[in-house]
């Protein structure tokens, strides 16, 4: 039944589902998984950055990625269209720069590439993203660290942790036990690597991973010899 | 005649002790002819936030209203008061879009940041290049002699009482020398907790 | 009052006032001038890095509009630009090419280059036929080492160890056609840029105030504003405060203003005072 409706993106099922979104949502939860966690101080992203053969140069590819210098962002789903919502994302963090001489917020990005996500379920000749985002970054008004989602449909929220991508539910029943509101950074970053190795299936190295934090001096990619000491820390 | 001077108009701005002052003429005229003496040429842009805008009359009413605009809607999407510097920003890049095609006002902002109260005033020419200063700006028909009553007037940090006899003993004095401004004139003193408006009582030639 | 307001979001430069505009030159209404920095800005490449300096006036024709403007724009971490001419030209091309970089930076994630910047800045000058007057000393320091250029209004460049540009260009490139060696010391750098700046300050009328210096070298950028105040304000002799009470007014409105008081908002409405 439900091919019947899926020729056009924008056409609704007798249901009043889009299929091309819950399709696009399929991809996302079969995609590699990436977690964020909020921390008092501020935010840490991972991700798993597994390949397919061991002849890739693993540090060529990014999959944690900055779009201001206070602002980062990771997905699960399909790379090639992360690259492309990445490139949007620092377009429109840099126009709003131009135009207020002030630093987007990261509750504004967000809405802004959530509109773009909604764009490509609405119109002629495109499909929907298959990715999900996450998106971590300080408010310099209220001083306090943010992580939001963005969904292919457009749809976003702010979490205080939460897992995508490949055993997202494990995962967030993982960090449902492990979180607290008093959490620190660093300890953040922990819970972030032992919520990855949850669902872990081989050797989880500095190779193998990507780790991104967020605090009030901006955002950064961690380095693999950083990586490879908080490996360390946890087992 | 400059087309500035068409209508006619005097703004300044001073910053004083935890406030800030704006003051204008209240003309409208064209050119030696006076039409009207309650001409509002002073805006409010959010509770501690001013904008002055000289220049030719029907260009100081459209800026205001493409400026309210903006404003709104950076508001409703951000869902917080501007700070008076984005305010600038946001000035800035309306002026400058119509760079090759100006409209003819060259504004003056006066506020006071949202959270932490810091005194702030700005100038703009008419292209948006932004001017912030720490003592006073002025702009309007009768600038060399405002700038010449600011000089020898301003002090740092004045008292919101002091300051309004400041910046309104500066502004009369200039206009007063000026043929196309003056005609009454009104004066915003604005505190953390509250703004004054004051209007003067002047010469009438 | 009729809001012509609905406008859509767009970029790029608007000539909707154009015609009008035009039909007041015909009407013999002379068109005002816009804020100009009369200007003299120079740069010069020392041992381990570049030197940038820049006077501080503004001017609108013969007003000193602004005593204390920076001249010396942010391009990028390790790349600055001080900018002669229309002041707004000067402020927002920086600021856009700055934005540029930026993005450039991202994508490749390399600390950009001085010569990028220079193209971005020479393609957009000439493609705005000299319209867009900015006349810019654009210096830094990134993987090839010190690298010093000037632009032109009209998108020509030139790659120098010393260049000057701005009303006052010749008196400081005549300071640095006399004392300019190569491989100078920092200070020895700073001294021969804060002297060709301070030769423009006192012999161009269109350059003033103060001496703002800007040392690049590989791992650090020193602002330095204000490195000198060659003019100093001369003290006030005496007070010229009014008397309260001294200006008579018609009427006063005191407008209270809702703000935060320890989370609780308190709501007070405009309330009339008495009038004289």
């Amino acid at each position: 039944m439900s091919e019947r409706y899926s020729f056009s993106l924008t056409t609704f099922s007798p249901s009043g589902k889009l299929v091309q979104i819950e399709y696009a949502l399929a991809a996302v939860a079969g995609g590699a998984p990436s977690v964020g966690i909020k921390a008092t101080n501020g935010v840490v992203l991972a991700t798993e950055k597994k390949q397919k053969s061991v002849l890739y140069d693993e540090h060529s590819i990014h999959k944690i990625e900055p779009v201001t210098r206070g602002i980062g962002m990771v997905y699960s789903g399909m790379g090639p269209d992360f690259r492309v919502l990445t490139t949007r994302a620092r377009k429109l963090a840099s126009q709003y720069n131009l135009t207020y001489q002030e630093q987007i917020p990261v509750d504004q990005l967000v809405q802004k590439v959530a509109n773009v996500m909604q764009e490509f379920t609405q119109s002629g000749g495109v499909r929907p993203f298959g990715v999900s985002l996450l998106l971590a970054g300080w408010n310099a008004d209220e001083e306090k660290p943010y992580l939001y989602q963005c969904d292919p449909s457009g749809a976003h929220f702010a979490w205080k942790a939460t897992a995508m991508g490949r055993n997202h539910v494990n995962g967030k029943t993982f960090l449902e036990k492990r979180y607290s509101d008093k959490l620190e950074l660093e300890d953040a970053v922990h819970t972030a690597i032992l919520t990855l190795k949850e669902s872990f299936e081989g050797q989880m190295t500095e190779d193998n991973i990507e780790i991104g934090i967020c605090d009030s001096t901006g955002f950064r990619r961690l380095s693999p010899s950083e990586i490879k000491d908080y490996l360390a820390s946890v087992s | 005649m400059s087309i500035l001077a068409y209508n006619g108009a005097a703004i300044m701005a001073m910053k004083g002790k935890n406030c800030v002052a704006i003051a204008a003429d209240r003309r409208f005229g064209i050119q030696a002819q006076t039409v009207s003496m309650d001409f509002d040429k002073v805006f409010e842009m959010g509770p501690n936030l001013y904008i002055g805008l000289p220049g030719l009359a029907t260009d100081v009413q459209t800026v205001h209203s493409r400026l309210k605009f903006r404003l709104n809607m950076y508001e409703l999407r951000e869902n917080r008061r501007i700070k008076p510097k984005t305010f600038m920003s946001m000035v800035s890049n309306l002026l400058y879009e119509r760079r090759f095609g100006p409209y003819f006002v060259e504004p003056v902002i006066a506020g006071l940041d949202p959270k932490t109260g810091e005194p702030y005033i700005a100038s703009m020419d008419l292209i948006g290049c932004p001017m912030e200063t720490n003592d006073f700006v002025v702009s309007g028909t009768c600038s060399e002699q405002m700038y010449g009553m600011c000089e020898s007037l301003w002090e740092p940090d004045l008292e919101p009482d002091d300051l309004f006899e400041t910046i309104s003993q500066a502004l009369m004095n200039a206009f007063d020398r000026d043929a196309v401004s003056g005609w009454g004139a009104v004066v915003y003193i604005i505190e953390k907790d509250k703004v004054t408006k004051k209007m003067l009582k002047t010469r009438q030639d | 009052m009729a809001a012509p307001c609905v406008e859509p979001a767009k970029g790029g430069f608007s000539f909707e006032n154009c015609s009008r505009n035009a039909r007041f030159e015909q009407m013999g209404l002379k068109f005002p001038k816009a804020y100009k920095t009369g200007t003299t800005i120079a740069g010069v490449i020392y041992k381990d890095g570049v030197v940038l300096g820049a006077d501080t006036r503004a001017t609108e024709d013969t007003v000193v509009a602004d005593k204390n403007c920076a001249k010396i724009h942010y391009i990028s971490d390790n790349i600055y630009c001080c900018g002669a001419g229309t002041a707004a030209d000067t402020e927002m091309t920086t600021q856009m090419i700055s934005g540029q970089l930026e993005l450039h930076r991202l994508a490749t994630g390399r600390a950009p280059r001085v010569c990028t910047a220079n193209r971005l800045l020479k393609q957009m000058l000439f493609r705005y036929q000299g319209y867009i007057g900015a006349a810019l000393v654009l210096g830094g320091v990134d993987s090839t080492g010190p690298n010093l250029y000037s632009i032109w209004p009209h998108g020509s460049t030139d790659k120098l160890p010393y260049v000057t540009m701005g009303s006052g260009s010749l008196a400081a490139m005549a300071t640095f056609e006399d004392r300019f060696k190569p491989n100078m010391t920092k200070e020895e750098a700073m001294k021969l840029v804060r002297d060709a700046i301070a030769a423009g300050i006192f012999n161009d009328l269109g350059s003033g105030s103060n001496v703002d210096l800007c040392v690049i070298t590989k791992d650090k950028v020193e602002y330095i504003r204000p490195h000198e105040i060659a003019n100093a304000k001369g003290v006030k002799q005496g007070r010229y405060l009014y008397k309260r009470g001294t200006t008579a007014t018609l009427s006063s409105d005191v407008k209270k203003i809702e703000f935060d008081v320890i989370g609780t908002e308190v709501k007070t409405s405009a309330q009339p005072m008495d009038t004289q």
